[in-house]
């Protein structure tokens, strides 16, 4: 019991590390897959919030940026309406025109600085032009009047065609050597005589630098055009990186906006470019905002942090879990291994004992065969001698009655023998039965007679209940010496004056036939032990037996797949029951 | 027949010389009108494709030659009255001063960038005193403009004759006490049509001329 009790606990101790290992596999894996997806989930969350807050930040620009577009456009075409303009141009008066033209725009020209809060709705014009009805710029007599402008700068201002519709353009020219970028509007101006298309105003105004923006977000905004950024906030060698990266995105379309990420100063950017100017003639220009990343890729490393340090909280909870649910899960098991190991020791006895106990039956039974024939033979060669010797004529009449006495003996040691002899082979399981059909109230009847032939028999009353055909399957041979058995037990055991009564009825398996007769009740005590082998009945030696008669009975009748059994043994009745099973419908057609 | 009416009204303000009565009648073929052909008084200044024009059409019938320039210019008047110019063409010979009254509830800004006479009066009210007026000394056509009423439009056709006249609705025109002589007879139609025929006039004669 102890010896196999180390590798069983080593196999729990295994079993419990392996399920532990297992559910720590699946909890890391769960862990893993909700970590990833945490993660993932957490870093588009963030990227979409970024996305929208940079784009509410920048819708909310760009609406303030098209209400002064509007706003410009809407100027500038009342002043090309003006009366005195239109005069100087239909009525043949361009020397009159810049003069015309400096008091309709004076407020726009001589308007002071705007205050920092309101340049978005203050229009203030820098300089202004008029072009000519093949679209080239019509000199100003005096450029001071109409702002200041380099020649390269004033020549950026022609068309090759007069635009029939309002143009945005954004212009880049040196004011006293500071870099400076004009939000030009060019808008059409007809002749209200013949509808023609005759001239233009261009007027320039100084480009819209939003103050209202939050300061927090840090974002920088620039124009870029022609091939340059304009982006005074940034340091010129950021500028010139960031104008590198945006030369490599092609942007030609006019109604194209999109964001990548740029590295300025290696620090991570979002920049988001959109055309200023749709659909216009002169020379696309791109607002470009650039948004820091930094602080947001801080944040989104620190949400990354939190996140796997909860995950590895939860890891660690799921490992003690694990344990402690492999422990509870293993302790059943572990049980359940001692149990099975103190079965296995206990089945190894059984089988132990039934070996020895089947080696003994086996050993007796060869035993009883054996020396059942070895007894036959001399009991044959004893009655063949006395016979011979009854036979033999000269003796005194008190030897023949010895003889005879001696015969009988040898016939009831005859039948001892064979029956030893049938038992022995019931035993060893070699005895098999040929069933057939046999008629159980003809047998009946043959031993009822055979017993009130019997010339020694006491006087006993017969009564007979049963029908004349029952027909039960079995051993002729064998359900005769049942019969017998019982039959004669009856009325051994019987007393004087008593009676006999045998029933037989059938039901729809079995015959059961049922032998009573009066006379001494068997003792309770020795009930249970009467069907034993070499048990009689605790009665007195004065009937003859040998103790094996209801055993060898009830191991045919079983052999039969019948049974016999005591139905009661009290006030000078005793009462014997048979079941046989009932002979199947004959295969004789003829029956 | 209230239209001839006036148009007689106009003839009588005709400087008219003594010595000379020679009469030229006759009638100018206008621009075909869009709207209905009735004498109606009033009418407007249009342009179409460039060219300014009266609406329904009239035309100015004038004698040129080398006549001396008058003594005292005599004083018109183009009022603004319900945003418009009033009378819309007025023709008047070089010298003569015109009055501009506003006879509106509003300012009015009344200039002019013609080569034939540059001027800008400025903002003025309807009690501005003394009336804005401007003296045309050069011969041309001159477009009034108001600076603040964008779509105003008035015609001054500056002459160097003093006479003139301008047809009713049908074209029909009639010019009293001329002097005899070899002169051009011209009908201004609109900004860019002026036709002209030579006449010879002589004294207490009445001279027929159509302008086909």
């Amino acid at each position: 019991m102890i010896s196999p009790a180390n590798p069983n606990k080593r196999a729990v101790a295994s079993f419990r590390t392996k399920l532990s290992a297992a559910i720590m596999v699946v909890v890391s894996v769960l862990t893993a897959l909700g970590l990833y997806l945490a993660q993932r989930n957490i870093t588009a969350n963030a990227e979409r919030d970024l996305q929208q807050e940079f784009q509410t930040e920048l819708s909310s620009l760009h609406r303030l940026q098209e209400l002064r577009h509007a706003a410009l456009v809407e100027r500038c075409r009342i002043l090309a309406e003006k009366p005195r303009i239109h005069a100087a141009l239909e009525d043949n008066a361009l020397d009159l025109l810049y003069p015309s033209a400096k008091d309709e725009l004076r407020d726009l020209m001589e308007g002071g600085e705007p205050a920092p809060g309101q340049a978005a709705s203050t229009l203030r014009a820098r300089f202004y032009r008029f072009l000519d009805s093949t679209g080239a710029v019509l000199p100003p007599p005096n450029s001071k009047d109409v702002g200041i402008l380099s020649k390269a700068a004033e020549a950026e201002l022609a068309f090759n065609k007069l635009p029939d519709q309002q143009q945005i353009g954004y212009l880049p020219d040196t004011d006293s050597g500071k870099e400076i970028l004009d939000e030009v509007t060019a808008v059409p101006i007809f002749s209200t005589e013949t509808g023609d298309l005759i001239s233009a105003l261009v007027v320039g105004f100084k480009p819209f630098e939003p103050v209202t923006r939050r300061a927090g977000t840090g974002i920088l905004s620039g124009t870029w055009v022609d091939g340059r950024l304009h982006l005074p906030s940034l340091s010129k060698p950021a500028r010139d990186v960031l104008a590198a990266e945006i030369r490599g995105v092609p942007m030609n379309t006019d109604h194209t906006q999109n964001n990548f990420t740029v590295h300025i100063n290696g620090a991570p950017h979002l920049l988001f470019y959109k055309r200023l100017n749709p659909n216009s003639l002169f020379p696309a220009a791109y607002e470009i905002c650039v948004y820091p990343l930094a602080s947001w890729i801080a944040q989104l490393h620190q949400l990354r942090w939190q996140i796997g340090g909860g995950g590895m909280a939860l890891l660690l909870g799921g490992f003690v879990a694990s344990h402690f649910v492999a422990g509870r899960f293993s302790k059943p098991m572990e049980q359940l291994a001692v149990d099975s190991e103190k079965n296995r020791a206990r089945r190894k006895r059984a089988e132990a004992a039934l070996a020895s106990t089947s080696e003994k039956l086996k050993r007796s039974t060869r035993y009883s065969a054996g020396a059942s024939h070895q007894l036959k033979s001399p009991v044959a060669v004893l009655r063949a001698g006395l016979e011979s010797l009854l036979a033999r004529e000269g003796f005194d009449s008190k030897i023949y009655e010895e003889l005879s006495a001696l015969l009988h003996q040898t016939h009831r040691l005859a039948g001892v023998i064979d029956d030893l002899l049938l038992l022995s082979r019931m035993d060893a399981g070699h005895l098999e039965i040929a069933s057939e059909p046999v008629n159980l109230s003809q047998l009946i009847d043959e031993w009822l007679d055979d017993l009130s032939a019997v010339p020694d028999s006491i006087d006993v009353k017969i009564e007979k209940d049963f029908p004349i055909e029952l027909n039960v399957a079995g051993e002729k041979r064998y359900t005769s010496l049942i019969v017998q058995n019982l039959l004669e037990n009856a009325r051994k055991y019987n007393r004087r004056g008593g009676r006999i009564r045998v029933s037989a009825q059938q039901n729809a398996d079995h015959v059961l036939l049922t032998i009573g007769n009066t006379g001494c009740p068997i003792p309770r005590e020795a009930q249970p032990h009467i069907f034993d082998r070499f048990h009689r009945g605790g009665t007195g030696s004065s009937i003859s037996g040998h103790g094996l008669g209801l055993n060898l009975a009830r191991d045919l009748a079983r052999l039969h797949g019948g049974d016999i059994a005591l139905l009661r043994s009290e006030n000078d009745w005793t009462e014997f029951q048979v079941r046989f099973p009932v002979a199947q419908p004959a295969p004789d057609p003829a029956s | 027949m209230r239209g001839s009416a006036c148009f007689n009204a106009v003839l009588s303000l005709l400087p008219i010389s003594a010595l000379a009565d020679a009469v030229v009648e006759g009638r100018v073929e206008l621009p075909k009108s869009h709207s209905a052909p009735v004498v109606v008084k009033r009418y407007e200044i249009v342009t179409q494709g460039g060219v300014l024009s009266t609406q329904p059409p009239l035309a100015v019938v004038y004698l040129e030659g080398a006549f001396p320039k008058p003594k005292s210019p005599p004083t018109k008047q183009v009022a603004q009255k319900d945003l418009a110019f009033l009378p819309p063409l007025l023709p008047i010979q070089t010298g003569t001063r015109v009055e501009f009254p506003n006879l509106d509830d509003t300012y009015h800004s009344v200039f002019s960038y013609s080569p034939a006479k540059r001027f800008d009066l400025g903002r003025y009210r309807p009690e501005e005193r003394p009336i804005p007026s401007e003296a045309f000394d050069t011969a041309g056509l001159v477009t009034l403009r108001c600076d603040i009423h964008e779509h105003m439009r008035g015609l001054i056709l500056v002459l160097n004759t003093p006479y003139f006249v301008m047809t009713d609705a049908e074209g029909r025109f009639r010019l009293r006490g001329l002097p005899p002589g070899q002169y051009t007879l011209k009908a201004w139609i609109d900004s860019k049509t002026t036709r002209e025929k030579p006449v010879a006039l002589k004294n207490g004669e009445t001279l027929h001329v159509d302008f086909p």
